[in-house]
């Protein structure tokens, strides 16, 4: 086990302990430690979104294989760097998304099955991007390493509100904070994405356009964002209900997750939907891929792929305009402003 | 609505004595200026002078966090005059890279070079960062210089020189006389970005020969976990440049 707060780490290593009759887990600060030693063949990576990237490719020339937590990526530059490490070494790497064949299961079988005929539009909620953190200064405790936890990015004084690790976006959690995560948009967007995407046969595209469509005037209807893919499927992102369609020839929804999926109702021949490998759902993927050298579920392309979609979204809200995305020369097309926000400079001593 | 400028005065002082843990409403004041500077060249340039203005001026570290972020969106090459103290700066000098990392303008990039040369440790580490994701083709030279140095410095020169992969620095990994350990190896990782890299521009005589004199550095029986890696990694990067007629 490793992980800079000491809290973390005597209760990991303590039921790894248990769970072995043992005491022979190590209990470590520093990643580092674990890719340098030749008896560890694999690292579940779960740490806070900023750290994915580094570890990731890290992890890579150290010969490991990776089960690496959703969302894989906290910048757009990040995936085809962590992409081609992968290929390079010749390792697994399986993002973590459990709920596409969970969760998300009721749209995704009607689709493969055709019965929506041609996927044409989905609707989808998902909250906020997040935001940036100006909380207060408070006294650092030592049981954290507070630098390694910031790794690369900016340094900003210790407040527990900064790295809380619950699931709020709102704040007071670093799932709400631009620096460690792209906030609900990417923590349950890789999850609402992942699971449309994979519904709609979309996991090898990524979008080319992302139309902004502002707040009318008097402020009644809401701004949202659609993605359109090559093959003319549309993402809409937070679409207000009083402007979607309700002729749509073939419909499955899920409205408690504010999502719809809608097609056109023609033949479309069935396909079997893929299942994972192994037994134990995706981490028995994984372990089964690591044993096969197979590529998992949700291998790192795939993961890249959909998380491609709520990146562009977070850059066009925060631009407050369309985008056109070009996928080979992964860049927006005739916009500079845009392009600054496909990375960001990472605190030394810390590169990709 | 045209954006008022004057409306920028009072966030402006409010920025210069702004702490963590203050009030952030002024900020998004600026925030949203800087939103509505897309294609107003009068209003980027006013509010790249005031954020300019907090970067030079006795302001918190917060407030110079917040004006290198603002200045990151809409910083031109006249901003890097003000940036370019604070790169020395233990404190300050990742911000000024946030900023000029993202500044298009060549004379960012020149700043960074020029920064690399003075700087030492850990923020010659970030120069060296900052001109990879650049992918500075101009920095090849000081980067290679530099892989004789101190070894973290040494692996992140590099590391970048394979993000850069121009032939140029390929030619440096390749010329590198570096003891095994840690830089070895990450000198071997650069030359295999070069080599994928050339590969994917269909470079595949250039591609093809990296490959090979990895693979014969590391022979057919690897011995360690690190070495059957990167054989991996160049055997499949020679069977990649390989005609598909070619039966395997």
């Amino acid at each position: 086990m490793c992980d800079v707060r000491k809290k973390w780490r005597d209760e990991s290593k303590a039921r790894v302990d248990e769970k072995y009759g043992s005491t022979d887990c190590a209990a470590l600060v520093d990643f580092r430690e674990v890719l340098g030693r030749d008896d560890i063949d694999a690292v579940h990576i779960a740490t806070p979104d900023h750290w994915h990237s580094i570890m990731t490719i890290a992890a890579c020339r150290a010969g490991k294989d990776i089960y690496l937590q959703k969302p894989e990526t906290l910048t757009l530059r990040e995936g085809p760097l962590m992409i081609q490490a992968a290929r390079r070494y010749g390792r697994v790497v399986s993002g973590g998304s459990q709920r596409v064949l969970e969760d998300y299961r009721p749209l995704v079988d009607p689709c493969w099955a055709g019965e929506l005929g041609t996927i044409t539009s989905i609707d989808l909620s998902v909250g906020p991007r997040s935001m940036a953190c100006y909380l207060p200064a408070v006294a650092t405790p030592p049981e954290i390493d507070w630098d390694l936890w910031l790794g690369p990015a900016p340094w900003e004084p210790y407040n527990p509100g900064r790295c809380d690790g619950n699931f709020g976006t709102g704040g007071n959690s670093w799932r709400s904070y631009v620096d460690y995560s792209g906030g609900s948009l990417t923590d349950w967007g890789a999850h609402h994405f992942g699971g449309t995407i994979f519904a709609a046969g979309l996991l090898h595209l990524q979008p080319t356009t992302v139309t902004w469509h502002p707040a009318s005037a008097d402020g009644t209807v809401a701004a949202y964002i659609t993605l359109v893919y090559p093959n003319g499927v549309e993402i809409h992102c937070n679409r207000p209900a009083t402007l979607r369609p309700t002729d749509a020839k073939a419909v499955v929804a899920q409205a408690d997750r504010g999502i719809t999926i809608r097609g056109d109702g023609t033949a479309v021949a069935p396909v079997p939907v893929p299942a994972y490998r192994g037994t134990g759902g995706i981490y028995g993927d994984f372990i089964e891929c690591v044993k096969t050298r197979e590529r998992p579920f949700r291998e790192l392309e795939l993961g890249v792929n959909t998380m491609t979609a709520p990146h562009l979204v977070a850059i066009a809200q925060r631009l407050e305009r369309s985008l056109e995305w070009d996928r080979t020369a992964q860049r927006f097309a005739n916009d500079e402003e845009a392009n600054r926000l496909l990375d960001r400079a990472r605190r030394e001593p810390w590169t990709l | 609505m045209p954006f008022d400028p004057t409306t920028l005065d009072g966030p402006f002082t409010a920025l210069a004595a702004f702490e963590w843990g203050g009030d952030a409403a002024p900020l998004g004041v600026i925030d949203a200026a800087v939103v509505a500077a897309h294609g107003d060249a009068a209003l980027t340039a006013d509010l790249e002078k005031r954020l300019g203005g907090v970067i030079s001026g006795a302001t918190s570290r917060a407030a110079k966090d917040y004006a290198c972020r603002k200045l990151s969106m809409i910083g031109t090459a006249a901003s890097v005059p003000a940036l370019v103290p604070l790169l020395a700066d233990r404190d300050e000098s990742h911000m000024a890279r946030f900023a000029l990392e993202r500044i298009p303008a060549p004379a960012a990039a020149d700043a960074l070079r020029q920064a690399l040369g003075t700087v030492r440790g850990d923020l010659a580490i970030g120069m060296i960062s900052s001109l990879a994701n650049r992918r500075d083709a101009a920095s090849v030279k000081p980067l290679a210089a530099l892989l004789g140095g101190d070894a973290a410095t040494a692996a992140a020169a590099a590391s970048a020189l394979g993000r850069i992969a121009t032939a140029d620095a390929a030619a440096a990994l390749t010329a590198a006389k570096i003891q095994p350990g840690p830089v070895a190896d990450a000198v071997i990782d650069g030359r295999l970005a070069c080599a994928d890299a050339f590969l994917a521009a269909v470079n595949r005589g250039s591609a093809q020969a990296i490959y090979e004199s990895i693979a014969a550095r590391i022979g057919d029986t690897p011995t360690t976990h690190r070495d059957r890696v990167v054989r991996i990694a160049a055997k499949s990067g020679i069977l990649a440049c390989l005609d598909d007629t070619v039966a395997l």
